[in-house]
């Protein structure tokens, strides 16, 4: 499957969640699908949007979170799986969108390419809910089933790399602007206060 | 009440509600001390720049949050801090061992000490030295501070304040 249209699927099967994407063509394809402003589409931090969307599920523990991560990122920061595991979010949903290649600087490949079984990597950190997901028709499939069941709940995306191809990140969000809007976006969709009476 | 007791209740009353860790031995007991308080979600991490990426997006749920570690953990993450929180300026409260110092003859801590401040100086990272106990009621206006800030703020405990062994 193509990750724009296994993005589609996902959108389809979001419901209420906020979602944290990783930097690079994973935040941009979900960007191109939903334009939603009540997600967080990184521009740094690589490795850390799944620590991230932990922190936020820890905080708003009553609303739907997913982390959007990539193979890339994930394996920057494998240790966020046993972390994630130490905490067990109910409602926390991990997404890892692999392509096996880093495909925002030239689709080089992923380390190890093809032979790490991040879903089993998850399991033995203590995510006993962790899933590949080959296809479009699959992923239909068991979304109801992942969006109902409690987190942590961990699904591989296995999703083809694209060669040549570059989708435009979320090119109206700078830094600072991403955050005043998520924010406030979280504040008006779950009613807390994420900035004080004078704006920070 | 010991010097830990003091700035755990500092940060209480500074509205911190969650706090992501990595033990370093001259913090451990405020470690311990914050993860026996039901008022405080306590997080350990494997690595020190997941506390910056928690604490992130514990800002973003309207949670106030404080980040835990040593000095040669703070080293390690000032990528992140920028990347992440410089770039979407984002405030995080960060308290770290003053590692390194004159009083600190652990060799494996020389670098951090020389080293620590001119990097935060660097990256325009603002830091408060916490040296005598009374400086521990500083704490809420720090934090207040830091959001204005709208960046990392790391606030360094001393050997000193801290009266370790180790």
């Amino acid at each position: 499957m193509k990750t724009n249209e296994c993005m589609k699927v996902l959108a389809k099967h979001r419901g209420d969640a906020v979602v944290i994407c990783a930097l690079g063509m994973a935040a941009n394809e979900w960007w191109a699908v939903t334009r939603s402003e009540d997600s967080f589409y990184m521009h740094g931090g690589m490795g850390f949007a799944a620590s991230f969307a932990l922190g936020l599920a820890l905080s708003i523990p009553r609303t739907p979170v997913w982390a959007l991560n990539s193979d890339g990122s994930l394996c920057m920061n494998t240790g966020c799986l046993i972390t994630e595991a130490g905490q067990q979010p109910r409602n926390l949903k991990h997404f890892v969108v692999d392509n096996g290649c880093y495909q925002t600087v030239e689709t080089m490949p992923m380390v190890n390419q093809g032979a790490a079984d991040y879903a089993a990597m998850a399991r033995a950190a203590g995510i006993r809910q962790a899933i590949t997901v080959d296809d479009l028709a699959e992923l239909d499939r068991v979304m109801p089933e992942v969006v109902a069941a409690e987190g942590p709940y961990f699904v591989r995306l296995r999703v083809e790399p694209e060669p040549d191809y570059q989708r435009a990140p979320p090119a109206n969000y700078e830094g600072p602007e991403m955050k005043y809007r998520f924010g406030r976006a979280l504040e008006k969709k779950l009613g807390i206060k994420v900035f004080g009476p004078r704006g920070f | 009440m010991d010097v830990n007791d003091k700035i755990h209740a500092q940060l209480v009353k500074a509205g911190v509600r969650l706090a992501a860790s990595l033990p370093d031995d001259w913090v451990n007991t405020l470690i311990r001390r914050i993860s026996k308080d039901n008022q405080i979600h306590h997080v350990p991490v494997c690595r020190e720049a997941e506390t910056i990426a928690i604490c992130a997006g514990a800002f973003f749920g309207g949670v106030r949050s404080v980040a835990i570690f040593g000095n040669t953990g703070l080293l390690t993450c000032t990528g992140e801090m920028a990347t992440l929180c410089l770039r979407h300026a984002i405030p995080v409260f960060c308290i770290v061992s003053g590692r390194g110092s004159i009083d600190d003859h652990k060799v494996y801590q020389e670098v951090q000490g020389r080293r620590t401040i001119p990097l935060l100086q660097a990256y325009d990272y603002p830091y408060k030295i916490i040296d005598r106990e009374e400086e521990i009621e500083d704490i809420p206006n720090a934090y207040e501070w830091h959001r204005l800030q709208k960046r990392p703020f790391v606030l360094f405990l001393t050997k000193k304040l801290l009266g370790t062994k180790a």
